[in-house]
């Protein structure tokens, strides 16, 4: 019988662009078989090893399917016409490069709730979307997602840039400062025309021009015990951006309380640290710090400095752990401190393990509610405690009446370089106790530093070894402020 | 390689896989036969874009699209003699990238263009085309050139 196969372009390459070949067969069988013969690449094209039809091609027999016929031995008449049909499939992956890996917050995203992307924002985030852990479906997440970023300062700059680049659905900042000059060397949330501003007015202008699709939620207040649980409690993730110690315990109680992650940063003069605190999920912050240090013992970066660019590092990697747990995506940094010595330029990550005895998120624990963090902190003592403090109004009237006191300034050389009170005596707190030789007992003794703190310090250990001492509230930052502007604040 | 498409035929064919949406779209792209069609750097000026029903199972229809072989078979046979034929296929992504898919590569035949809309949330938004690679192992993009 003489009959034609017919091929598809795609295999034309084949027959050298032929279209049709002429053969003789009295079966499809034998027709392939001559087909073959004369273009023996076809074979492997059409059949498998063992001499069957691939899936994926068809054999039409005029109009009809040889396999609803009599298959490859379906007898062929004199001009019959065998017509090589590629099966057409495809389609996206079974499980679309799009979705994450597992949704940590199972609200986000697949809520009822869940916003959909408008055509400026699949342009805007494209970088993003093409991406497989993120794609459309977790760039939604990160669009319906509430974070709320404690302190708009150092960590909170670059976390609430990044985050509202990053198209986050609601942000929240809490802060009550205003911008000043010292807080632009690292502070690029705010600008030289903010200074003397509100820190949230000014963030909101900076981030709305960022991303006009982001909500923005401000909270101008101190996180307290009292409104802690309020605030936090609709937000999906929390950044901790604080710099005290009162603030990062609230924060973290806060969240065990509420069940919430913490991305939380803090950075100290060339060192900075990160982590992810989700007592769900692992250790929470009182895991890794039971009780907070001794109130002066450790400086606060106004008292201590921080290198500018510290925050930027930190910041962004609170934002990217806060994205992670959004999407679902790789590894959060949970269990896991991240150190950084930025002079070294050495990065260290230990584990934390949750502790069983944490006093919040152990096994038994004995914090049911949010504390006194300031009491809890040391900062703010009982009346009996607490060493006798004067403020800066009585300490400059008392300068004024010539009243025989020793004016004592326990910072660092360095600071009193920058801004001292006329007529203070110089012993950083460090070395005070090895000094003490060189005061007289009989003297008054009026002690300052920067803010306050470390001269509080200094006092209890001069009345312990039996000295007056008495504390300047607010330290020569206050005197700055109310008494004499011509002293610099640094 | 580079696939020319007339911009009515893109409109169209965007227009069906957003109305196929959240399913896949398909269907068979006519051009006709350039003499090196198979072999790198070739061209293809699409002349017409036939809609397919997307004939795979209905719970899958989302992710997976399969053209019946009686229209694939339909076609060749009216175009045969014609200079014209079958050169390549069109079909949808929702919401996920125009990037063709492991599924896309086991199923793939050599020469075909093989032209995905990517279709986000109900709106057709941005379009790939590719080709398989020579050794089977991967596709290669090949230039989409809207026309006219």
């Amino acid at each position: 019988m003489s009959v034609q196969v017919r091929l598809p372009a795609a295999l034309r390459t084949f027959t050298g662009g032929q279209e049709t070949v002429a053969l003789e067969g009295r079966t499809v069988a034998e027709a392939l078989d001559g087909l073959f013969a004369r273009h023996p690449a076809l074979r492997r094209q059409l059949l498998n090893e063992s001499g069957k039809l691939r899936n994926f091609v068809n054999l039409y027999l005029n109009d009809d399917d040889t396999r609803d016929l009599k298959g490859l031995s379906t007898p062929v008449k004199d001009g019959d016409v065998i017509l090589i049909v590629p099966a057409i499939a495809g389609g996206a992956d079974a499980t679309p490069p799009c979705a994450p890996s597992g949704d940590a917050l199972g609200r986000m995203g697949g809520g009822a709730d869940a916003r959909d992307l408008t055509q400026e924002e699949l342009l805007r985030y494209n970088r993003h979307i093409i991406m497989p852990e993120v794609g459309l479906a977790g760039q939604k997440k990160i669009s319906n997602a509430r974070v709320l970023c404690i302190g708009a300062g150092g960590l909170g700059s670059p976390l609430s840039l990044y985050l509202a680049a990053a198209g986050i659905g609601k942000l929240g900042l809490v802060d009550f400062d205003a911008v000043e000059a010292s807080n632009l060397q690292r502070q690029i949330l705010h600008s030289t025309a903010w200074v003397g501003r509100s820190k949230l007015e000014s963030a909101r202008e900076r981030l709305k021009a960022l991303n006009p699709n982001v909500d923005i939620e401000l909270h101008e207040a101190r996180l307290t015990a009292a409104n802690a649980l309020e605030i936090l409690k609709d937000y999906d993730v929390i950044a901790d951006g604080t710099d005290n110690f009162p603030t990062r315990y609230l924060v973290n109680d806060a969240c065990v309380l509420l069940g919430k992650p913490n991305a939380y940063g803090s950075v100290f003069r060339f060192e900075g640290q990160a982590s992810v605190f989700w007592a769900q999920r692992g250790p929470c912050y009182r895991c890794l710090y039971h009780e907070p240090p001794p109130p002066g013992l450790v400086p606060s970066c106004a008292e201590g400095g921080v290198l500018g660019v510290l925050p930027g590092v930190i910041g962004t990697i609170q934002a990217i752990e806060t994205l992670k747990i959004i999407l679902g995506a790789g590894r959060p940094l949970i269990g896991r401190l991240l150190l950084l010595d930025a002079l070294a330029m050495e990065w260290r990550t230990v584990n934390l393990k949750k502790n069983p005895d944490c006093p919040i998120c152990g096994k038994s624990p004995t914090i049911k509610s949010l504390i006194d963090y300031e009491a809890f902190c040391g900062v703010k003592q009982s009346p009996a405690a607490a060493p006798p403090e004067i403020a800066v109004e009585d300490l400059k009237a008392m300068l004024d009446r010539r009243e025989s006191f020793v004016l004592l300034d326990v910072r660092e050389p360095h600071e009193y370089e920058l801004a001292a009170i006329a007529g203070s005596k110089l012993i950083p707190l460090g070395q005070l106790a090895a000094r003490l030789g060189e005061l007289d007992k009989s003297a008054k003794y009026v002690v300052h530093c920067k803010m306050g703190g470390r001269s509080a310090k200094a006092v209890k250990l001069l009345r312990e070894k039996g000295f007056d001492a008495t504390n300047v509230a607010g330290g020569i930052d206050a005197w700055s402020r109310r008494i004499d502007p011509t002293v610099p604040t640094y | 390689m580079t696939l020319k498409i007339p911009r009515s035929l893109i409109e169209q064919v965007f227009s069906d896989s957003e109305k196929a949406y959240p399913e896949e779209s398909c269907g068979l792209l006519i051009a006709e036969l350039p003499g090196d069609f198979g072999r790198p750097g070739r061209t293809l000026a699409v002349l017409e874009a036939r809609a397919a029903t997307n004939q795979f199972d209905a719970s899958a229809r989302g992710r997976r699209y399969q053209i019946d072989p009686r229209l694939f078979a339909k076609v060749e046979s009216e175009l045969s003699g014609s200079g014209r034929a079958i050169a390549g296929f069109y079909h949808s992504h929702p919401d996920v990238p125009a990037w063709p898919s492991p599924f896309d590569l086991e199923a793939a035949w050599p020469g075909y263009s093989y032209w995905i809309v990517s279709v986000r949330s109900g709106k057709a938004c941005d379009s790939r085309s590719w080709v398989r690679s020579e050794d089977g192992r991967g596709f290669i993009e090949e230039a989409v050139v809207e026309e006219g």
